[in-house]
């Protein structure tokens, strides 16, 4: 537990660095796109289009997903999908792109992901709050489960945190990981309920799709929209998912505290 | 008095790889035996406050090892770095972002170094100021001249207000004028009874600011005392390797780098290794009670 609250702590006592930064780098990324920010919410809805087009209409031919309009159904577990897929592949390359820029000062390299993290979940929050006002539109509300959002975005946050500070540390040692992560993040899309509703497989293989612990965030996001179930009802999942993801953080603190010191010989 | 800066026999060395595969092989520490070259060797020595050192020697003698370990930009191999207070590194190729223009950069330096936005705009006029780029100030920095971007780099380190700054070949590039014009920064610095370290070959610049020199000489100190004595020495032997003929110049030369890769086998290789890697006992405790409480609840999920 000694390397992950060493980790928390320079979170932590950094915290004011990791929100200007991230605003600043989020600032800077589209300065030379003539729509500019305007591109951090159109960029998104490109993406839902195509998949609603391709799944909703050709594949499903618009018909709704246990009672939900397979639209609705779509964005509640594709606009998470979006950002978790964005924030991975980016944070893991952080640290590696960074690090040449930081190495000759004193800085704390453990906040290069949570900086990623932070940066775009400012189109993010406001990604959610619109997926709610059109949940909202479509006459739906899920009452007193709307409460479990919150306790399924501290779950996502810690995941990424401890997915991103491992993994960043590792592609800057191994650098064809990053190339595997790219690779596997575009396919898990497809190993999660976000374009097929997978409770029509059979039990053996949803248990197992189960095991991928962004399936608890994903779903989590639909019981919290849609209704329907708490997050306690299911607890061994509920285990699983933070135990899996302390695992995650405590091997990636340790990593990461001790390559750390060497990222510069490695590059 | 405490010294600012305090080295206790302190070595680097860098391990030699062929291909990139043994380079994982050493992370996970598979094999042992391994090339390794000493650029720095059981460094002594103590700077104290308001003293300006400089530092001279041959290529390869390993200044720019010893000025990333003063700066903490690489951790020593075997040996002890004490250091109080902020340092801040000036080289020719500081951490400038290519596609950023001046001022983001500007920004961007200050933001890390953890100044607030109040602070920054304070000192954004006197870095721009200083750096005396003109309007290039809102153009990439990969269209700056080398000249430009040392100016620019040094401009930025000098006003993030360090208590050590380190200068590695910085000045080399800029003009007289710009020159003059660190110089009289680097003086203010002193008076304020700051630390300074100055990498340099120009032995003139050297003379005209330092108290203390050191020489290094393929990674042992060589000498380090007072300016003018030093630089003497270090001009007669710069003079006497000059006259050499080519062929004893190869040959002297590769008796030191000889030198430095022979230490190895008398066992400090050996110690660069023990330092590292003992597991502790509890960690790895913990990580088999996480993992038996990840397979125990996945199972019951099925």
């Amino acid at each position: 537990m000694n390397f992950v609250r060493q980790i928390l702590k320079e979170q932590i006592s950094h915290l004011n660095l990791i929100f200007r930064l991230s605003l600043y780098e989020e600032k800077g990324k589209y300065a030379m796109h003539y729509l500019g920010a305007l591109w951090q919410i159109l960029n998104p809805f490109i993406q839902i289009g195509v998949y609603w087009l391709i799944f909703g209409l050709g594949i499903r031919k618009g018909s709704p997903v246990e009672g939900t309009p397979f639209f609705l159904w779509l964005i509640i577990g594709l606009v998470p999908w979006l950002y978790i897929s964005r924030t991975i592949t980016q944070a893991s390359n952080s640290v590696y792109a960074k690090v040449n820029l930081v190495s000759k000062m004193n800085f704390p390299v453990s906040v290069l992901p949570t900086i990623i993290i932070v940066g775009n979940s400012i189109s993010f929050i406001p990604m959610i709050i619109l997926t709610l006002g059109i949940v909202l539109g479509y006459g739906i509300f899920s009452g007193i489960y709307l409460l479990q959002l919150l306790y399924y975005l501290v779950s996502l946050y810690v995941f990424l945190f401890a997915m991103t500070l491992l993994l960043s540390t590792i592609t800057t040692i191994i650098r064809d990981i990053q190339i595997i992560i790219q690779s596997i993040v575009r396919l898990m899309m497809y190993f999660l309920p976000i374009v097929w509703n997978v409770h029509n497989f059979p039990e053996l293989l949803v248990s197992m799709l189960k095991l991928n612990p962004l399936f608890y965030i994903i779903e989590g996001f639909r019981h919290s929209l849609l209704g329907g179930e708490w997050f306690f009802e299911d607890i061994p999942y509920t285990i699983y998912f933070w135990s899996i993801t302390i695992l995650i953080l405590t091997i990636g603190s340790y990593i990461h505290l001790k390559f750390r010191d060497r990222f510069v010989d490695y590059l | 008095m405490n010294p600012k800066i305090r080295f206790m026999n302190v070595s680097k060395s860098f391990s030699l790889y062929s291909k990139q595969s043994e380079k994982l092989f050493d992370i996970i520490s598979l094999k042992k035996d391994r090339d390794h070259f000493f650029a720095l060797r059981n460094i002594s020595f103590e700077v104290n406050e308001g003293e300006a050192i400089g530092l001279i020697g041959l290529n390869g003698s390993g200044k720019s090892t010893l000025s990333n370990l003063l700066a903490q930009v690489i951790p020593p191999s075997l040996g002890k770095v004490e250091i109080n207070g902020e340092t801040s590194l000036i080289a020719i190729s500081v951490g400038l972002n290519n596609s950023l223009t001046g001022l983001e950069n500007i920004k961007l330096k200050c933001l890390m170094h953890g100044l607030s936005s109040a602070e920054i705009n304070k000192i954004k006029s006197a870095i721009i100021d200083f750096a005396d780029i003109g309007k290039f100030i809102n153009q990439p920095v990969k269209n700056y001249s080398s000249g430009m971007k040392s100016r620019l780099g040094f401009a930025i380190s000098i006003h993030t207000n360090p208590d050590i700054l380190i200068i590695d070949e910085a000045l080399s590039v800029g003009d007289q004028t710009f020159y003059k014009k660190c110089l009289d920064k680097i003086n203010e610095f002193k008076s304020q009874g700051k630390t300074i370290i100055f990498v340099s070959h120009s032995l003139s610049q050297i003379e005209a600011f330092c108290e203390r020199v050191m020489w290094i000489h393929f990674g042992q100190i060589k000498m380090f005392d007072e300016a003018k004595k030093v630089i003497s020495e270090y001009k007669k032997f710069i003079n006497w390797f000059n006259s050499l003929s080519e062929s004893q110049k190869k040959k002297s030369r590769n008796e030191m780098l000889e030198d430095q890769y022979k230490e190895v086998s008398n066992g400090q290789a050996q110690l660069v290794k023990s330092k590292r890697g003992n597991s502790n006992l509890g960690f790895v405790l913990q990580i088999l009670i996480l993992i038996l409480i990840v397979i125990s609840s996945a199972t019951y999920m099925f």
